[in-house]
């Protein structure tokens, strides 16, 4: 809402010049016209790109998603049938789906906190520091920009049951570790606390920015009144970093919304189904060929996301101009009737 | 203002259009064509003489890498026939396949993994075998059945594999074996005394589950006369109380510890065979290789073909790659005298020779090394008692079913009756594709 009004006001400014000069003569401006038909043409090869590659595919499979096309119809792709929403009753229906559903949101309920949490603890400890910045930043940061199929793949021999590094380490305090990526019941945390590991680094970047934009004089007038630590993080850090978190809350979740390859490489899915995310699901269901279930089931996934976004737009992001707004209002009015 | 949002609310209306659009051309150009690739007969035969024309190949593997060089005999015998392979990888194989068919693009004669023959002759991509090109009778009965979809024979097989019984031989002698187990009950001795009396840690290394495990359990179910399908391949008869019993008995290795239900990392299989953590377990032809690598001595271990419910030999997996000619192709009668030759069983001997693959063609086994080598002779011996999965388009799906299935049994999360019937259920409602 803020973002069209700030677009649109420039534009208001410009209204009354052009409109009023051109409006009772119907004469256009030859150099507009060329203008626009430049731009038109610079903007063409992108156009149809798009239209080619993004949008069309995106349709098709949209489309795809309300048929029951399979691989063996990829000779005549439109003699499929038309099945409504068959694929998304049989989604809701499949256990295997419901399964699969239910991992992700445990990714995604887990993953986000426990990352963000990771990520802004990291960043309020870089902010005190003063040596050796640089060095920690780089050194959080690295994870990301490892490949994610390498770093499972160290991961799941960190977790091995006999020899692995966390086992060996367990077994020096004479603990007995379990077998981390066997167990249905440890292996989807085990796949959230690498993937926390291996993602907090961006999170982590994107915070500290935001933490350096909060004037310090705030925190210093807080300390004057007695305010503890806690209570300065609590009552300072945390709403004004609020845009910022919202951010990253929101990519962290669609993140995990689409988690696939840390279970790809490290679990197969498995054991029993334990780690499969909708995005695997839908993958196995592409390379079993049934084109309109596996499409069916990424909107699904979208809708999800489209979900998701809403919510945390909601919870975090509104609250802190319309209460304000409001109590602003209170206030004024509350004045109001004081003065009269 | 006003300007400024309009664009705005434009858009989501264009592509709404757009998309509305796109919807009333799929549905107007809905409804399938009856019938499909498969059910009809075979191709007519290829004319007499000698083959003519390019003949554009692809292969994947080392057999893509070696082939090229290897027609040379056949160019020699056809000179006006112009052979050109193609090495493409595996992983990358079926997609390319998949693609060129639908695209109408394709070379002339294909390598096809066993697997994907029910999905790409259903699509049309491929042709019936012509009448006459080859004898059904020369093949390993198996091998041919996977290129068999809804009765019609859509190519022919190249090169086979099966698996079969490895275990430790030293360990086996230590626990008073001199003989490999030959009976269900003695397997399940054997692999007790490997962990009792040598000292192993499993006695057996079977996959509990996840990708591929269907392979390792279903020649127990094959070996008690299970079947996955009845007689045409129309329908799936997996609930059957011989297919029950074989979990129960696959199961029973997990429940009393002779195996382990950890999913293995690639070479945890081979290092445990060489130390001893496992006493055997059950592959293919390229295992004997990958052992040796690992350091086990070629006279600690040996192969045996699986052993049977009772004394009747067992019955294993086959699976490899057939040869098999495009729809749209341009010269396909060129193209199945290509496979025609590649079958004649001194090509496929002096193949064997080249890169090792266990020729399809029976005859092929009866001189030179094929009928020597003793440990090769097991393969040979075993290719005789084994079957493919039935050649349907579903069947990656339905094998998915039946190992997660397998999974659920012998983690103890559901018993082997009702994991059968689950396959059952499941395998019904996915259907043959057919």
């Amino acid at each position: 809402m803020t973002a069209t009004t700030e677009v649109s006001s420039p534009d208001r400014g410009h209204k009354p010049r052009s409109g009023g000069g051109s409006s009772p003569s119907r004469h256009v401006d030859p150099t507009r016209r060329q203008q626009a038909l430049a731009a038109w043409m610079l903007a063409l090869p992108f156009t149809l790109l798009f239209l080619a590659f993004t949008l069309g595919p995106v349709l098709a499979s949209f489309g795809m998603s309300f048929t029951d096309m399979r691989r063996a119809d990829i000779r005549s792709p439109f003699a499929v049938q038309f099945v409504g929403l068959d694929n998304y009753v049989k989604l809701i229906e499949d256990p295997v789906f419901r399964k699969v559903t239910v991992n992700t949101l445990l990714y995604l309920v887990l993953g986000v906190p426990l990352t963000m949490a990771l990520a802004l603890g990291v960043a309020v400890l870089l902010n005190r520091i003063v040596r050796f910045k640089g060095f920690f930043r780089v050194g959080y940061y690295l994870p990301v920009v490892t490949s994610i199929v390498a770093v499972s793949v160290v991961w799941k021999y960190l977790y091995r049951d006999n020899g692995g590094v966390f086992n060996t380490m367990l077994s020096w305090v004479g603990l007995d570790g379990p077998a981390w990526l066997d167990s249905t019941t440890l292996a989807l945390p085990s796949l959230i606390v690498m993937a926390a590991w291996r993602n907090f680094g961006t999170l982590m970047i994107i915070f500290l920015a935001g933490l350096q934009t909060i004037p310090k004089e705030m925190n210093e007038a807080a300390e004057v009144d007695g305010a503890t630590g806690w209570g300065r993080f609590r009552y300072i850090t945390l709403p004004m970093l609020r845009p910022v978190l919202l951010f990253g809350a929101v990519i962290t979740g669609i993140g995990y919304l689409q988690f696939f390859e840390e279970a790809f490489v490290m679990t197969k899915g498995g054991p029993l189904d334990s780690t499969r995310s909708v995005t695997y699901f839908t993958f196995d269901q592409f390379g079993f060929g049934n084109f309109g279930y596996a499409a069916a089931a990424s909107y699904l996934l979208f809708l999800a996301v489209v979900l998701l976004t809403f919510v945390q737009f909601r919870l975090l992001g509104e609250r802190d101009d319309k209460p304000s707004k409001r109590q602003a209002k209170k206030a004024e009015q509350a004045r109001k009737e004081a003065l009269s | 203002m006003n300007r400024s949002r309009k664009p705005a609310i434009r858009r989501p209306l264009v592509a709404m259009t757009t998309a509305a659009l796109a919807l009333t051309m799929t549905l107007g150009a809905c409804g399938r064509d009856e019938g499909g690739g498969a059910a009809e007969g075979q191709g007519e035969a290829i004319s007499e003489g000698k083959a003519s024309g390019s003949i554009e190949v692809w292969a994947m593997g080392t057999e893509g890498d070696v082939l090229g060089d290897f027609v040379s005999d056949f160019s020699d015998a056809n000179p006006d026939a112009d052979v050109k392979v193609t090495a493409i990888p595996w992983e990358a194989a079926h997609d390319k396949i998949a693609n060129a068919i639908a695209s109408g693009e394709t070379p002339d004669v294909t390598l096809v993994g066993t697997t994907w023959m029910g999905e790409f002759a259903e699509s049309g991509g491929i042709d019936p075998t012509p009448e006459g090109l080859v004898d059904e009778a020369d093949f390993f009965e198996g091998a041919w059945d996977s290129t068999e979809v809804g009765g019609t024979s859509y190519g022919v097989p190249w090169y086979v594999e099966t698996r079969v019984l490895y275990y430790r031989t030293d360990l086996a002698e230590k626990a008073g074996w001199d003989e490999p187990p030959a009976s269900w009950d003695e397997l399940k001795q054997f692999a007790t005394d490997l962990q009792d009396k040598a000292g192993v840690e499993y006695g057996i290394s079977l996959p509990a589950g996840g990708g591929g495990s269907w392979q390792t359990f279903m020649p127990f179910a094959w070996s008690n006369g299970a079947s996955l399908t009845n007689e045409d391949g129309t329908e799936y008869t997996i609930d059957s109380p011989e297919m029950t019993e074989a979990l129960e008995y696959y199961k029973s290795f997990f429940d009393d510890g002779q195996s382990s239900t950890a999913l293995l990392d690639a070479g945890e299989l081979e290092s445990g065979f060489a130390d001893g953590t496992f006493g055997s377990f059950i592959s293919g032809p390229w295992h004997t290789g990958l052992v040796e690598d690992a350091g086990v001595k070629e006279d600690q271990y040996a192969v045996v073909p699986l052993p049977g419910k009772d004394s009747a030999p067992g019955t294993s997996f086959t699976g490899g790659g057939d040869l098999a000619v495009f729809s749209d192709s341009d010269n396909k009668d060129g193209a199945w005298k290509f496979v025609q030759w590649l079958s004649e069983p001194e090509t496929q001997q002096a193949f064997y020779d080249e890169v090792g693959d266990l020729p399809a063609v029976k005859s092929a086994w009866d001189t030179g090394e094929l009928a020597d080598d003793p440990q090769l002779q097991i393969f040979g011996q075993q290719l005789e008692s084994a079957l493919a999965p039935p050649a349907v388009p579903t069947w990656e799906e339905v094998a998915a079913a039946v190992d997660s299935e397998i999974e659920k049994a012998t983690k103890g999360d559901s018993d082997p009756a009702d994991a059968v019937s689950a396959m059952q259920k499941q395998a019904a409602s996915i259907g043959t594709g057919l």
